[in-house]
């Protein structure tokens, strides 16, 4: 593997690793704001991923805000795409609306990277039984029928309990950023 | 449940509620053509509802990230065959560039990965930190005890010496030495894996001990654990069971309690000033070593002074420092002392650490010379009934006692519960016919005997007797054998100097 690889490629390589590396997370961040699903958002950052490799070539800055820039302008024709393809079976935002929160979402991007590190002090807060909840829906592969079955309660009632608890964990590091001095 | 809009937007809180629960469905991947309607015209139309809702989006995304995280990978090296196409969410989110990187050179490390366990009790100097972040790096602990919390909430206590390495929250290999797990329901499933199977929690505590030539065996404190051979056998263990994984097979084993220490003992060590502790402990012993009357003193620390038998050294009341251990059938150790003439007082005293479902008799010390035509010979041992006996052949016990086997028996069950350290002592004295019980440290009672020979030491076994199997099921430590009385304050300071407990933990 190594010896077909030029001294070139493993430059360009390094400083692809490097930039993507560090931009992965407010990436996925921006991606995962303009499809329904954590999983969708993993489908989607794929094919970005791949795509950003591709062109790398015709990446002409260095800088990581350079960078950045370029992989969300991808990311969102990535998304535009999968939005298109996946509205023939099945319910997607329009155009208009994902170029919004796109918008919204570039622009925040450091405050939602920020929002995710204060989620570990808010999750910490909550009461032992919705942390074990929370851990529990959000493990891998789990699936809300099989928890609700382990836990003896219908899964719409275990939906609304996620639901809610993201909601307090929502105004939690709303609060926790506004400390932070983020407006 | 959006305090910006009551007072901003006026919202009725039927609306709010709608709202939160059109996103919850748009989350869920199920929202109705209405839902997204909706949405699409609250977000294009209110900033403040899109702010929330990019919020709301990346709670679940950070939620997702953190769940990843905790359920890493099961190694820090994650290879990648071929490139696919694609890969599962978990080594996704875990790999952070590794779905990229497959692309280019098949093999990336991750970095920045997650902590698994935390140290969050260390006795003995020397070793892991209190505080100590485990991630996938393997770690040898020479000294002491540590205990360390899994992010899951697993509790395990491991004991010089010993070699392990978390894989992943849920799994930690042992290559050699003692681990025990208190595993809370949240962390159920973790297990533990060694070379010859796989020790798999269904919610309980139980204890995994890998010998240094692999031999490992499971012992089940409570609940239920799944032992798993090599090639996949598996058998279900109960709470009071023990499993050798050695044969195809498996074994069964007894369960031997005294041989880990749980994490509710370990906090009853002293943890700030073990070393000071043993400061006292040493100078004590010092100064008994220079006692005239001294037969012998055990503290099984320096290697040539080590008395032959068949029996492991692990690590003694002491963090750092060590104990004989007898496990199996047989196991002892010989000696030889105070063979040459007759003691009229002798004070035995040991620490011990040992199994209730011991044999009949674990023997603390048995003279070879056992006979009623040899009379004096001492047999010290703790019995079926748990208590403490000291019986010197062709003695026989004073009108009225109430011992109901012959023998001066202690009045107190001497072992506690769990396999926890204590200090056993018996002063004989051949010319008032007495023998006296000491239990850490407190004088429990006494026994008089209408003949009481003066007593006879030489060739004997600790641990076990030559004649017939007593073997002692557990660890003994700072064995002292003393051609005189010791007075009551002078067990007690013994006890106290010699104590590993914090006074309060020892009741």
């Amino acid at each position: 593997m190594i010896s077909c690889m030029t001294s070139l490629d493993d430059s360009r390589h390094e400083s692809f690793l490097r930039l993507f590396t560090k931009t992965e997370p407010a990436l996925r961040g921006f991606v995962r704001s303009l499809v329904p699903t954590v999983s969708d958002a993993d489908d989607v950052l794929q094919e970005v991923a791949i795509t950003l490799w591709k062109k790398f070539s015709e990446f002409s800055g260095d800088a990581e805000e350079d960078f950045r820039r370029w992989s969300f302008g991808v990311a969102k024709f990535k998304v535009l795409s999968w939005q298109r393809d996946r509205g023939r079976d099945r319910l997607v935002f329009g155009d208009e609306t994902i170029t919004l929160l796109a918008h919204d979402s570039e622009s925040n991007s450091g405050k939602l990277s920020a929002q995710r590190e204060a989620l570990k002090v808010c999750v910490e807060k909550l009461p032992p039984e919705q942390q074990t909840l929370v851990e529990s829906a959000y493990e891998n592969g789990s699936k809300i029928e099989g928890l609700a079955k382990a836990m003896e309660r219908t899964a719409m009632s275990v939906y609304k309990q996620l639901h809610r608890i993201r909601i307090a964990l929502a105004k939690c590091t709303r609060a926790e950023l506004q400390k932070e001095g983020w407006q | 449940m959006y305090p910006g809009r009551t007072s901003k937007g006026g919202l009725a809180m039927n609306q709010e509620d709608l709202l939160s629960g059109w996103m919850e469905e748009y989350v869920r991947g199920e929202a109705s053509v209405e839902t997204m309607d909706r949405l699409e015209k609250e977000i294009q139309n209110d900033p403040t509802f899109r702010e929330e809702f990019l919020d709301y989006l990346n709670v679940d995304l950070g939620l997702s990230l953190q769940a990843a995280s905790t359920f890493s990978e099961e190694s820090s090296l994650v290879e990648f065959s071929a490139p696919k196409r694609r890969v599962s969410r978990r080594t996704w989110i875990g790999a952070a560039a590794a779905g990229l990187a497959l692309l280019l050179t098949g093999v990336v490390v991750i970095q920045n990965q997650r902590s698994f366990a935390t140290v969050t009790k260390r006795i003995g100097s020397g070793g892991l930190e209190t505080g100590t972040k485990l991630k996938g790096e393997r770690f040898e602990l020479d000294r002491g005890i540590v205990e360390m919390q899994t992010k899951l909430g697993a509790r395990i206590v491991i004991e010089a010496p010993a070699s392990f390495q978390f894989e992943s929250v849920g799994r930690l290999r042992l290559f050699h030495g003692r681990i025990a797990a208190n595993v809370p329901e949240a962390a159920q499933g973790f297990s533990v894996l060694t070379t010859k199977g796989t020790a798999i929690d269904l919610g309980t505590e139980f204890g995994v001990d890998v010998r240094p030539d692999g031999e490992s065996e499971i012992h089940v404190f409570e609940g239920e654990v799944i032992a798993e051979s090599k090639d996949g056998v598996r058998q279900n263990l109960q709470g009071g069971e023990a499993f050798s994984l050695n044969s195809e097979t498996g074994l069964s084993r007894e369960l031997r309690s005294s041989a880990f220490v749980r994490p509710d003992e370990l906090s009853l060590f002293h943890l700030e000033n073990a070393d000071g502790m043993r400061g006292q402990s040493d100078q004590m012993l010092t100064e008994l070593r220079s006692d005239p009357a001294l037969i012998t003193l055990l503290d099984f620390e320096t290697d040539n002074e080590l008395p032959p038998g068949r029996y492991r050294m692990v690590q003694g009341r002491w963090p750092g420092l060590r104990a004989p251990e007898f496990v199996e059938v047989g196991d002892h150790m010989k000696l030889d002392v105070g063979g040459d003439r007759d003691w009229s007082e002798l004070t035995l005293a040991a620490w011990v650490r040992l199994d209730r479902l011991g044999a009949p008799y674990q023997s603390l010390l048995h003279t070879d010379g056992w006979s009623m035509n040899n009379p004096g010979q001492v047999h010290w041992m703790v019995t079926r009934h748990t208590t403490m006996r000291l019986a010197l052949s062709a003695n026989t016990l004073a009108t009225g006692s109430i011992e109901k086997e012959g023998y001066p028996d202690s009045k107190t069950p001497v072992l506690p519960a769990k396999g926890r350290w204590v200090h056993l002592a018996t002063v004989y004295n051949s010319k008032e016919g007495s023998v006296r019980f000491y239990l850490n440290g407190e004088f429990d009672s006494d026994s008089h005997q209408e003949v009481a020979h003066p007593a006879r030491l030489g060739p004997a076994e600790i641990g076990n007797w030559d004649r017939q199997d007593r073997k002692l099921s557990g660890r003994i430590d700072e064995l002292i054998i003393l051609g005189r009385s010791m007075s009551d304050a002078e067990l007690r300071n013994l006890y106290e100097v010699g104590n590993p407990y914090k006074r309060e933990g020892n009741s």
